[in-house]
């Protein structure tokens, strides 16, 4: 890696760091005559964070060669990127699908991209799993999972009412 | 004494009648599983069982309380050792530890240890609340918030020593997580914080959705993207919790530390476990002959601090019991349920009600010795999960930290976050960056502006306080010392080593 490369990452968080106390403009106005402002705090953390990512970016770039020629591990860019898009689209499609359907497709996709395989195990784990979660936490610790809109909500509903939770 | 051992006596005679003894046990089983799941902390388990101790006497009521709040502190390092989920803050130095002697393939042991030290933790602290409860109330009351603000002070000191091998990367990690605590809704002048607008930031960023997105969702992107540390070899031996009574002996020294610790800081209104149990894994790390091996599997850093969470206990119901001034949210809970069926809690109960007082004893006493089995059973259930298969099992964690995040407010802002916060983790732990002092950043940052401007305002800025009052100088003084010393052992470390892996 180059030097540039090495302490490209600390000198973003000097820069984020000198940005946030930038937006701190402001926050001391409301501050009482002989009073500590409510920005004293924040600025001192940034301060601090700004100043650390520096020292960071000056250790990096001084680091010697065989320092520098250590890596981190090598990573499995597609399944870590596919993940990340099945969280999102989980949390996503929750509002839109409802918590029930949502749910019972995430487990099933997230199963099959960590590696199983069997599609009855798929299948079970996603529907079991789902009504297990719907009556510990809807019918037993009262949580108002998302039902879904339109069609989707009337499907939530009937399926509660079926499983005897709402 | 004769009076003290009288009392307990009559306490356990009451605390052992049938109904109570079963609320004891129902409280303590309630208390572990609610601790254990991420998203339900110690409290609200605390905050539901309440409601159902309205139709109950005095004694039961109190007693399920006592029993959900001792399990619900041990409760979360189960969890925190097996699936490197804490189900709360202060079982976070736990997770530390345990969950690395898990991926060592020493959980039996770890969560031997763990059972045992919580146990023995909870056992002197009501040994200590029956014995010497008076006294010390009297002792903690002349704390303000300028000792308060000198111990978390020594808490947040002891990240320096946490991220030893590089102190710019933990000091980057403490700023950065301070920084989060400061988003939201200022308390003083109630000027909004970095909201940027955001509607959900004004109340600031739960610590949960920080917790269990960088521990939990990291950990499952660690596994996906096939970085994680390999899975130990042997994962039929490790179903069964191993109870390590003859091997804590060499370990009594972090043991009683940690303990002692537990019940200073806990005895400290306001303080509580979680800063107890930090401010215990830090000492423990810098009194130890082995620092460096903390944070890679170290059974004394694991005893410390679970030792001092419960701990904790006996220290949090002093003030309640012989003030009548809860000391904590969960005995300020407690304190409701008294109030509820007529009682006033402070030192008139004592001379009124003795028999209450130390039936409250006995419980806490039983409490913890019955922790043992129960806690073994517990950790039995729990362990079982560790042999389903890693899909399966790292599909659920992501769906229980979704529950647990919706959990907090019912917004699925929540949620966002702690994804969020779970690809962060997953990039700290790659570019060796150590998540622990983040944590500890956000948890005990505001505490710490918090104290630190209540002092300012009553000691019109004068910056001299934290040196002129004796307690804060000497915790001031040990937490520079902590520092010096972490910086040097930093640029000794990066003389040597040629790269260094994350927390």
């Amino acid at each position: 890696m180059t030097v540039l490369r090495r302490a490209a990452a600390p000198l973003a968080g000097v820069a984020a760091g000198v940005v946030l106390l930038l937006a701190s403009r402001g926050l001391g106005d409301v501050a009482a005559p002989g009073q500590l402002s409510p920005a004293f705090w924040p600025r001192l953390v940034l301060a601090g964070l700004a100043l650390a990512c520096l020292v960071k970016a000056v250790q990096e770039a001084r680091a010697s060669a065989v320092r520098a020629a250590v890596g981190p591990p090598p990573l499995a860019r597609g399944r870590l990127t596919a993940a990340i898009a099945a969280v999102v689209l989980y949390v996503l499609a929750t509002p839109w699908l409802g918590f029930p359907l949502a749910n019972t497709l995430f487990i099933a996709g997230f199963m099959v991209l960590c590696g199983a395989r069997g599609p009855v195990v798929v299948g079970l784990n996603a529907v079991g799993g789902t009504v297990a979660l719907l009556y510990v936490f809807v019918k037993l610790v009262y949580l108002p999972l998302p039902k879904g809109a339109g069609l989707f909500e009337d499907l939530t509903i009937g399926l509660l009412r079926a499983l005897r939770i709402f | 004494m004769g009076e003290i051992l009288a009392g307990l006596a009559v306490g356990f005679a009451n605390a052992l009648q049938p109904l109570n003894l079963l609320m004891i046990v129902s409280g303590l089983v309630i208390g572990i599983v609610a601790g254990a799941l991420p998203g339900i902390t110690m409290l609200n388990a605390i905050v539901l069982v309440l409601p159902f101790t309205y139709f109950m006497g005095i004694v039961p009521a109190l007693l399920l309380m006592i029993g959900v709040y001792c399990g619900g502190v041990f409760g979360g390092s189960i969890t925190g050792i097996l699936f490197n989920i804490p189900g709360d803050p202060m079982n976070v130095p736990t997770t530390w530890e345990g969950y690395r002697l898990n991926r060592k393939g020493e959980t039996r042991y770890a969560l031997g240890l763990a059972i045992m030290s919580s146990a023995f933790g909870g056992l002197v602290s009501a040994l200590f609340l029956a014995f010497l409860a008076p006294p010390f109330a009297k002792f903690a009351l002349t704390f303000s918030t300028v000792e308060f603000f000198s111990i978390v002070v020594f808490g947040l000191a002891s990240v320096s020593v946490l991220g030893q091998h590089s102190m710019a990367a933990a000091l980057i990690s403490l700023c950065a997580g301070m920084f989060i605590g400061t988003i939201g809704t200022e308390a003083q002048y109630g000027v909004e914080r970095f909201t940027f607008g955001v509607p959900f930031l004004r109340t600031g960023v739960d610590f949960v959705t920080v917790l269990i997105g960088l521990f939990a969702i990291g950990e499952v992107l660690d596994q996906v993207a096939g970085t994680a540390e390999p899975a130990p070899e042997n994962p039929d031996a490790r179903a069964v919790p191993r109870l390590p009574l003859l091997e804590l002996w060499p370990l009594r020294w972090p043991l009683v530390r940690g303990t002692l610790v537990g019940i200073g800081v806990g005895g400290l209104a306001g303080a509580g476990a979680t800063v107890s149990s930090f401010v215990s894994y830090g000492l423990e790390k810098q009194l130890s002959k082995e620092p460096e091996l903390f944070g890679t599997g170290h059974a004394g850093g694991l005893v410390a601090s679970e030792s001092s969470v419960n701990g904790s206990t006996g220290g949090a119901m002093i003030h309640l019991l012989t003030l009548g001034i809860p000391g904590s949210a969960a005995t300020a809970v407690m304190m409701g349920a008294f109030l509820v069926h007529g009682i006033q809690p402070g030192p008139l109960l004592f001379t009124k009600q003795p028999e209450q007082v130390y039936t409250n004893f006995a419980g806490m006493i039983l409490v913890n010795v019955l922790m043992i089995a129960l806690g073994f059973l517990a950790a039995m259930s729990f362990a079982t999960l560790m042999k389903v298969p890693a899909p399966i099992l790292n599909t659920f964690i992501v769906v229980l930290c979704f529950l647990g995040a919706f959990a907090l407010r019912n917004d699925l802002a929540d949620v966002w976050l702690t994804m969020l916060f779970g690809v962060l983790g997953f990039y700290m732990r790659r570019w060796a960056l150590p998540i622990p002092p983040l944590i500890m950043g956000v948890i005990l940052g505001p505490l710490a502006e918090g104290y630190f401007l209540t002092s300012m305002v009553a000691e019109a800025n004068d910056l001299t306080v934290f040196v002129r009052r004796p307690v804060s100088a000497v915790v001031l003084a040990m937490s520079v010392g902590l520092v010096a010393w972490a910086m040097v052992k930093s640029a000794r470390a990066r003389r040597l080593a040629p790269a260094e892996p994350a927390g």
